[in-house]
């Protein structure tokens, strides 16, 4: 909205539209010359190709399950965060965190409720969006590398789902964590070293919360976005697959 | 709106994706003619096409919003479980992992751990990772895909079907009862 016409002396209005104009280049696309270079000097639009083949955006197609998936991991990041600023990853501390976030904080049983859903929610929308994938053949070529780090990615994400299980310290986390790393267990030779690995010790205590929390918070967040930024890449160079 | 060629002053923007219609993806095609695709030799009539701003975005913004609005409302209505602190003495039972390894503690009970445990998820994995590769079949048409399509038919039935499995139907020492689903009482609640 800027500022046209009022052209008058007003200096807030000038200030106004200077401002507005210093870090929107474009006003709203009038014709689709000004929206491709909208979409090309936007930061956040200008991971989008400026055109895009009619076929491939209809909902139908995409179902917009990558979207989704990564629209999920935005408010995974943005709720967890306020959840950080409550939870210490202490095993005398951390249950009564969680207790507090429900009964005391404000806003912080609601937060916690959506960071879990949302966090259910992106396993189910990864693993779709892989079936769709599948089932329209977009992994073959030249999209092969890109189908290799989706898988890459899907792993992450059932971990990341996983490490943040622990979290909460009652029952159900740490009995879950106790099963699922029970798995790691038979591996033949290495096994049982992985689990100790993963544990930081033999059983599910202080050792396992903090190292199941930097994972959570930090290492696979990070290598989860950064894969992601690839995938991104590659559907845009490899192009869209489009409809059958 | 045929004409795209040409838009957003040489940048390297192409728009249009790219795709089929130029380099015919045949298998044997490798690294640099990939690489460089359609740039060059594009047919001028190719798909029709629209700007993706505002089209697409406007799009993406509604299913961001759709899906806010509908995890507020489940939010606001349903609680994430909070069970006693935990407690390493009283082991729960069932003791169970989370849903989306259900399928994995289902095969732990019915295979030997090295198979389950270690074999079969390795298996998926690296099958996944190397799915196109194997897949040499270069058409995406449904009729022409008929032996992928059911292998992975098979695969995401029996998948889901083990989690159902999983959360519903696995009691006390992760054995089979009925309880949960019609609802006799007396069972302890697992998950
Ligand atoms: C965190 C997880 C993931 C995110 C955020 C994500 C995101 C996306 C997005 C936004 C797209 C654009 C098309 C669409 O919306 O469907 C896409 C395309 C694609 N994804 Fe994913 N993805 C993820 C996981 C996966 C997985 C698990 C696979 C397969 C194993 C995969 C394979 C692909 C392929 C091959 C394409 C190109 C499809 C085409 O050109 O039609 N991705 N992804």
């Amino acid at each position: 909205m800027r500022a046209t016409g009022a052209g008058g002396p007003n200096p807030l209005v000038k200030f106004a539209s200077q401002l507005w104009g210093s870090i929107f280049r474009h006003g709203l696309p009038s014709t689709d010359k000004v929206a491709a270079r909208t979409a090309l000097t936007n930061f956040f639009l200008h991971i989008h190709p400026v055109r895009v083949k009619k076929s491939a955006i209809r909902v139908s197609y995409t179902l917009c399950l990558g979207g989704l998936s990564f629209f999920l991991f935005i408010l995974l990041t943005i709720s967890g965060l306020f959840l950080m600023f409550y939870y210490i990853p202490s095993v005398d501390q951390a249950y009564q965190n969680i207790k507090d976030l429900q009964f005391v904080e404000t806003f912080g049983l609601v937060t916690r409720n959506l960071h879990r859903w949302a966090a259910h929610g992106m396993v189910i929308t990864v693993w779709l969006h892989m079936a769709r994938v599948f089932y329209q053949g977009s992994y073959k070529p030249p999209r092969e590398f890109n189908w290799a780090i989706g898988s890459i990615l899907l792993v992450v994400t059932l971990l990341l789902s996983f490490s943040g299980y622990l979290l909460p310290w009652d029952q159900l986390a740490v009995w879950a964590i106790t099963v699922g790393t029970n798995m790691a267990k038979y591996a033949p030779i290495a096994g049982p070293y992985t689990r100790y690995v993963m544990l930081g010790g033999r059983t599910v205590g202080q050792g396992a919360l903090i190292r199941f929390y930097v994972l959570h918070v930090v290492a696979l967040p990070l290598i989860g976005f950064i894969l992601m930024v690839i995938h991104f890449w590659r559907v845009r160079k490899d192009g869209f697959t489009g409809g059958l | 709106m045929a004409t795209v060629v040409g838009n957003g002053g040489g940048s390297p923007n192409r728009p249009n994706g790219g795709g089929r219609a130029t380099v015919p993806n045949r298998r044997g095609v490798t690294g640099p003619e990939l690489a460089t695709p359609p740039l060059v030799v594009r047919r001028r009539e190719e798909e029709e096409t629209v700007v993706t701003f505002p089209s697409l975005v406007f799009r993406e913004f509604l299913a961001a919003m759709g899906i806010t609005g509908f995890l507020m409302l489940v939010s606001t209505w349903v609680n994430a479980p909070l069970l006693q602190r935990a407690n390493t003495a009283i082991t729960p039972n069932p003791a169970k992992a989370p849903w989306y390894f259900l399928g994995l503690q289902e095969l732990l009970e019915r295979f030997p751990p090295v198979m389950a445990g270690v074999a079969f998820p390795t298996f998926v994995i690296v099958g996944m990772i190397l799915t196109p590769y194997l897949d040499k079949n270069p058409s995406r048409r449904p009729q022409d895909r008929k032996v992928a399509i059911s292998l992975m038919t098979v695969y995401i039935m029996l998948a889901v079907a083990f989690v159902v499995i999983g959360v519903f139907f696995r009691g006390v020492a992760f054995t089979w009862q009925w309880d949960r689903v019609l609802g006799h009482p007396g069972v302890n609640p697992g998950t």
